[in-house]
């Protein structure tokens, strides 16, 4: 019985080894070349689609001829996509490319983990084409100790927050908002909504906009400055102009600007329900068209602050190869191909001609009833966007007015540096339990910061908040003396 | 003491009521006015949009069904042999098998060695299987099941069969089956209940949205929701993805569709609930 036992555990080991071999060999096999035909497993984040299949039937015609690969598209929901992947990930399940960024599928955490391949070499060797076309501030805001894990998508590198009105009770009111250049300056205009309009809450519940770059999650405290000392990493709770923002805030709260339930309220404020005044959004150029254009009524916006080019906006929507992808070259192959071939692009994102689309005679085109209803892309998460084509409706200099939003970004300060937490993993656990505590309330208004803010920031450094900075600091400054 | 009952009854029953007023709400006054017991209007849109994505609803009700009705019978099947078998004195290997059941109660392998087992080692991504294998054993029920044949099943009738020449098998089928109904039928109501209501299984291992079960075709909806709310960075794209999830009076609908029938089917099965319950408490 024993030797049984034993002799089945042998077999078992030697067949493991056995597996294992032949599995290095192939993969050394499949090399440049691409002879052998392969097929590409892809996560996509996003709602499944009706028509996908139709489409990716169309996509892998084209790529089995361009790089004699077919591509395997899966599409996990918003919701579910960040757990499946990291189920995936952790099991060391076998895919080739799948979607990353700084709010889904977490680039830098799983970079760091060695989830995903380092592509340098692997983009010179078989990404020149894309490499042309991508903003140089995406390539190198996005290096983790200068290495590229995962293709950002070409779109707008910069981040800016804006107000954005209502315009009909913009124009009803005869309200001047060019004006406005921060929160504490919607005072006027809030004071009218609220007494003319019953039936308007002034304030579609938002953040208050603070001028810093935050390491990790917007709401944690760890935070560069944007002006004056940029090099010194703080507590954005405890700036001066972080308390000047809240009780600007508190007192638009305490006047009803700000629905009651603001704090634990999870409303969607929808675009399309016009019963709010003002409401703060991310933008990019024409993005007030977009907005418009959903809501049916005109929305103007105002902004906050010039463009920054964050480590979020950089990491904002990629394309990473699989540590245990079979085929990195061709999954390499394929993203240069999403990401400079116009043909596949679109296809990719509009759909099919003649059934989803329509080109007219200018080369622009018109969304047809079965892409509404069955081939409804995210856009942005696929790759670039700056060689889609234009909707008729779309200005003509869409794109050029991309670039120039792009040229007049200003790089963050700790622009392209990523915080390894590793050596401070438990306090950043307190401290994001206070935060999500405290943060909710203060943000919105909704509880008074002189009496709440001194609290926080005690119960932060009681979690350990001293550590944590000293620790952002120290990394930093060794990443700022290799810059 | 009747008022105290009926209030409590009412306690229980209105969040649902509540659930089919707002799902009978206009959508405006909704984002207007927030929930209301007493809508200002009413209206059957959410009913019709769920009309509209029908196709989509009726092959998930298609999946729940073929899941709750497969899984329910073979975990039924299954639950009652094995405990059957260590109920019995006369198996040799029956403490054996007693502690490996009662050992997953204590320890279970994690998520991630779970996933792996499912797509990995049995393959079973993407195929109806996941959604039923999972759960198709219980070892909680198990040992309910094996008090109850110890209880309910006396030694002497075994006896008498065995003498009249009856197989293992047969004693199984036409004598401790038909003596046992009320805990079978209860450990099938657990089952039909934890198949319809769950979820997570599909999370985990559906891609294809043609699979996709009821309550995870809700569950989904509502992620979304909370993670689109969460995510600044999708704003640009906020309106086209929230405009392709239902409103909250549709996903109320939808939650309706989802538990009536369940709950419609509850009085069928109450009759042998009560008696397949209690008899674990009365010693003889």
């Amino acid at each position: 019985m024993k030797k049984i036992g034993i002799l089945s555990l042998v077999l078992l080991l030697l067949t493991g080894v056995l597996a294992a071999c032949s599995g290095g060999g192939s993969e050394k096999s499949s090399g440049d070349s691409t002879d052998e035909e392969v097929k590409l497993t892809w996560y996509m984040i996003g709602t499944p689609q009706k028509d996908t299949k139709d489409v990716m039937k169309e996509v892998n015609k084209y790529t089995k001829e361009k790089i004699n690969a077919t591509i395997d598209m899966k599409m996990l929901d918003w919701g579910e996509y960040n757990d499946r992947m990291q189920v995936i990930t952790t099991s060391g399940e076998n895919y080739d490319i799948a979607f990353t960024s700084s709010w889904a599928n977490n680039y830098a955490l799983n970079a760091r983990k060695g989830a995903f391949l380092g592509l340098n070499d692997l983009m010179d060797k078989h990404g020149k084409d894309m490499k042309k076309l991508i903003d140089p501030a995406f390539l190198e805001g996005a290096q983790i100790d200068g290495e590229l894990y995962a293709i950002p998508a070409n779109k707008e590198v910069g981040q800016q927050a804006v107000l954005s009105f209502n315009n009909e009770l913009v124009k009803k009111h005869n309200l001047d908002i060019s004006n406005v250049n921060s929160i504490a300056d919607l005072e006027p205009l809030l004071k009218v909504i609220k007494e003319k309009e019953k039936n308007v809450t002034p304030i579609a519940t938002f953040d208050a906009y603070l001028p810093f770059d935050s390491i990790l999650q917007e709401e944690l405290p760890f935070a560069f400055r944007l002006d004056g000392n940029t090099d010194e990493v703080v507590n954005k709770y405890e700036e001066d102009i972080t308390m000047e923002t809240l009780k600007t805030m508190h007192e638009y709260y305490k006047k009803g600007y700000i629905q009651k339930d603001a704090a634990t309220s999870t409303d969607s404020w929808p675009l399309e329900t016009p019963n709010w005044f003002v409401r703060k959004e991310i933008y990019q150029p024409y993005a007030e068209d977009v907005w418009s254009r959903s809501a049916g009524y005109e929305i103007v916006t105002r902004e906050l602050h010039e463009p920054y080019i964050f480590n979020n906006s950089v990491t904002g929507s990629m394309q990473a190869i699989s540590a245990t992808s079979k085929n990195p070259e061709r999954a390499m192959m394929f993203l240069n191909l999403l990401n400079s071939d116009e043909y596949l692009r679109n296809l990719l994102d509009k759909g099919i001609k003649g059934t989803h689309y329509e080109e007219n005679e200018d080369g622009t085109i018109k969304d047809l009833p079965a892409r509404v209803e069955n081939y409804n892309m995210p856009s942005f998460a696929i790759g670039n966007q700056l060689i889609l084509k234009l909707y008729e409706d779309d200005p003509k200099d869409k794109w050029e007015k991309f670039e120039e939003f792009n040229k007049n970004s200003t790089p963050s300060p700790a622009l392209g540096f990523y915080f390894d937490s590793n050596p401070v993993r438990t306090e950043i656990a307190a401290i994001s339990n206070v935060t999500s505590e405290f943060s909710p309330a203060l943000l919105k208004g909704a509880v008074d910061p002189e009496e709440y803010l001194p609290a926080f920031n005690k119960k932060l450094k009681e979690a350990g908040m001293e550590k944590v900075l000293d620790e952002i600091q120290k990394q930093y400054d060794e990443w700022k003396k290799k810059q | 003491m009747h008022v105290l009952l009926g209030s409590f009854a009412f306690m229980c029953i209105f969040p649902f009521l509540y659930v089919i007023i707002i799902s009978i709400s206009n959508e405006q006054s909704l984002a207007e006015n927030g929930y209301q017991l007493i809508p200002e209007q009413w209206s059957l849109d959410a009913y019709k949009y769920l009309w509209d994505m029908k196709a989509q609803v009726l092959q998930a009700y298609g999946v729940t069904i073929f899941v709750t009705v497969v899984g329910t019978f073979l975990s039924v099947t299954v639950i009652s042999m094995y405990a059957y078998a260590i109920s019995r004195k006369q198996f040799k290997f029956r403490k054996q098998f007693t502690f490996i059941a009662f050992f997953t109660m204590l320890f279970s392998g994690g998520m991630v060695p779970f996933y792996i087992v499912m797509t990995q080692f049995l393959d079973l991504k993407n195929t109806m299987w996941a959604l039923i294998l999972p759960m198709a054993v219980n070892a909680f029920y198990i040992i309910i099941m094996r008090t109850f044949f110890l209880r309910s099943v006396p030694e002497a009738i075994l006896e008498s069969a065995r003498i009249d020449g009856a197989g293992e098998m047969r004693i199984f089928l036409t004598i401790v089956l038909p003596l046992s109904i009320p805990g079978i039928a209860t450990i099938a109501l657990f089952s039909t209940l934890a198949y319809w209501n769950d979820w997570f299984n599909a999370l985990l291992f559906i891609d294809d949205p043609n699979k996709i079960p009821l309550q995870s075709l809700l569950m989904r909806i509502e992620n979304n929701m909370d993670f689109i709310k969460q995510n600044a960075m999708l704003s640009n794209q906020n309106s086209a993805i929230l405009k392709s999830i239902p409103q909250d009076s549709a996903r109320m609908a939808m939650v309706v569709i989802a538990t009536l029938p369940i709950a419609l089917s509850y009085p069928f099965f109450q009759k042998y609930f009560i008696k397949g319950l209690t008899i674990g408490g009365v010693k003889d």
